[in-house]
């Protein structure tokens, strides 16, 4: 589904990423973990087209392209969502207005009629109900004033809209109550199929016990040093990453 | 055909001793520093003045080449030869524009009114001037909605200005909605306004476009007077434009706001010089000023000075200003989502301006105000 080969990042001066090689496959769940400053959060945003970022060599391949030839909105358009760690507030920008102009972007590309207004304020109310939001999200400013939590639910609600194929998901769990965790991981669920591809990054075990991940890699200085299944959580668990460096 | 300068103007005129001592302003007078007023004035013109003929009653005070056409019912209006300006105001044009226009168009409003005031210019290489005299009387609420229509005024300069006095408890709401390109005349509008007790001036100001205009207002606050006001600036190729403000605390209990927006494209600047000047007369006066800026391209330009002038200790005030460019993590979030970098671009600007525009409750205005300033993004 998409590889990523040889990828050399740097962002300003500093170099980040060096040589990633990673295949991500159809229809799994890959984790990514690693301790922080290791490049887990580059990685997504070399995917997703940040402006910051500075690519020295490598390619990540999708759906028969370059995914580093493509303008970040272009990148949308293929499918690649990413949900970000801290989710940017835009004063002024009218939540469910933003949505569905992306939705309708997203249809326009692939040639769809664009779903009006009506079809959609019904659509997202629906969505904002199964995510356990309040409905006042739909007058709201696009992630202004909103709390740690409402700002994830609101990337897995845009997520569950733009029925993206590539799903990255910057510490969605982070900094997340029980219910809240639950919700986001319902709705991660809800979205896997068998042609879907997720990327989680996560420090915590907790989210994996409700999303059951395929694999889960290991990200070091900027490289991908072990890859395996959940056991390395355990390693991780007991040992920490002192645990999983012995085994490298 | 001349050009404006003391030889055109009145010696015996009581106003001519003001401008013989501060001169006509040239490219060093601090509030025209950054507008073209040396070649505006250098220009020859044919001058033009206003004048009654056949007035129409009808729904609006419209004002063609100087030519009262309409009124509004339920107002009274006349030629008032002997109008007293303003002698403290700060701006030499205030007083050339008395000057010229020998008389003003008075109006008297005694009941609660809304209104349009259009102004209609299409002369080439001419100099109109005139100015408007609005009279509130107590305990009334009039809405005013200015506009322009400037097609075909070449290398034409029109130097305007409101006088308006809004006595003690009335409201007014004026807003200013001027949207034109740069093919059209100079304007330099030179306005007094004047709030009694507890009275309330409500000032939008919406200026669109490459047509270089400068606005300037001295607005006079008494006891428990308030000014609400809110300025949008879209100023596209190489236009000059803004407003310079001076906002006079004279009484207790005075209140003030100015939040101004704008959007620089192109080469364009845009012009926010604006000063609260509070008074020892003034105690307990309430005054605040912000001024946000966008510059879309690398060489657009926005001048801002808000400022504060404060003789007393019992007050709150507050000042500020920004000037920069479209949040890029804000752009690469509306991008990550699909929406094309030009899309997102003009979203933002909107998101930037929309609270002001929606002050405007007034459905047809707002709209016609919100799809000028989309059609220029």
């Amino acid at each position: 589904m998409i590889d990523i080969k040889n990828l050399h990042i740097k962002i300003g001066d500093k170099k980040i990423l060096n040589g990633v090689n990673l295949s991500l496959q159809k229809g799994k769940i890959h984790v990514l973990m690693g301790i922080n400053g290791s490049g887990k959060s580059t990685l997504t945003k070399a995917i997703a087209g940040h402006f910051e970022i500075e690519v020295l060599d490598g390619e990540i391949l999708y759906k028969g392209k370059n995914l580093l030839d493509l303008r970040a909105e272009e990148r949308a358009l293929e499918g690649v969502f990413l949900s970000f760690q801290n989710p940017t507030e835009i004063a002024g920008v009218n939540n469910a207005y933003f949505l569905r102009a992306a939705l309708n972007a997203k249809e326009k590309h692939q040639g769809k009629k664009e779903t009006n207004a009506a079809e959609f304020l019904k659509l997202m109310r629906a969505h904002i109900e199964q995510l356990g939001m309040s409905q006042d999200m739909i007058a709201r400013s696009l992630n202004d004033g909103f709390s740690g939590g409402e700002k994830k639910r609101n990337e897995i609600l845009q997520m569950e809209i733009l029925q993206p194929d590539l799903i990255l998901l910057d510490e969605i769990d982070s900094g997340l109550d029980i219910d809240a965790l639950r919700s986001v991981a319902e709705g991660i669920n809800r979205m896997k199929n068998e042609e879907r591809t997720f990327l989680i990054i996560t420090h915590y075990r907790r989210i994996l016990d409700y999303i059951a991940p395929d694999f889960i890699h290991i990200l070091q200085d900027g490289r991908i040093v072990k890859t395996g299944g959940l056991e390395l959580v355990d390693t991780l668990e007991s040992e920490g990453y002192e645990g999983i460096k012995k085994d490298i | 055909m001349s050009n404006l300068s003391l030889n055109n103007l009145d010696t015996k005129h009581p106003l001519y001793k003001r401008i013989e001592l501060y001169g006509l302003p040239h490219s060093k007078t601090e509030q025209y520093r950054n507008f073209p007023i040396k070649a505006i004035l250098a220009r020859e013109y044919t001058f033009k003045k206003v004048q009654f003929a056949q007035m129409r009653e009808g729904k609006k005070l419209l004002i063609e080449n100087g030519e009262v056409v309409e009124y509004p019912k339920g107002v009274k209006i006349l030629l008032d030869k002997t109008f007293n300006a303003d002698e403290e105001h700060f701006d030499v044009l205030y007083f050339a524009s008395h000057m010229l226009s020998k008389a003003v168009i008075y109006i008297e409003i005694t009941e609660n009114l809304k209104f349009e005031m259009q102004h209609i210019f299409n002369n080439q290489e001419t100099l109109l001037s005139y100015r408007i005299a609005i009279r509130v009387k107590k305990n009334l609420k009039v809405e005013v909605f200015e506009s322009f229509e400037m097609h075909g005024s070449e290398n034409s300069f029109f130097l305007y200005g409101i006088d308006a006095m809004v006595e003690e408890d009335s409201t007014i709401l004026w807003i200013r909605y001027e949207n034109r390109e740069d093919t059209e005349a100079m304007l330099v509008g030179a306005h007094k306004y004047s709030v009694a007790k507890q009275g309330a001036l409500e000032l939008k100001t919406f200026d669109y476009g490459s047509a270089s205009s400068l606005h300037l207002y001295k607005i006079d606050l008494e006891d428990y007077a308030w000014l609400d006001a809110a300025h949008i600036l879209l100023a596209t190729k190489e236009a000059k434009r803004g407003n310079v403000i001076q906002a006079n605390h004279n009484k207790p209990y005075a209140k003030s706001v100015q939040e101004a927006r704008s959007i620089l494209k192109d080469t364009a600047t845009g012009i926010f010089d604006a000063k609260i000047c509070v008074a020892k007369t003034a105690p307990y006066s309430n005054a605040s000023q912000n001024s946000k800026a966008i510059l879309l391209d690398e060489h657009a330009h926005m001048y801002a000075k808000p400022q504060l002038e404060i003789y007393i200790d019992e007050l709150k005030a507050s000042h500020g200003s920004t000037i920069g460019t479209l949040d890029e993590d804000a752009l690469f979030y509306l991008s990550s989502r699909g929406i094309k970098q030009d899309d997102a671009r003009r979203m933002l600007v909107l998101a930037f301006a929309d609270n002001l525009i929606h002050t405007i409750k007034d459905k047809t205005y707002s709209k016609k105000i919100l799809e000028a300033f989309e059609f220029l993004l």
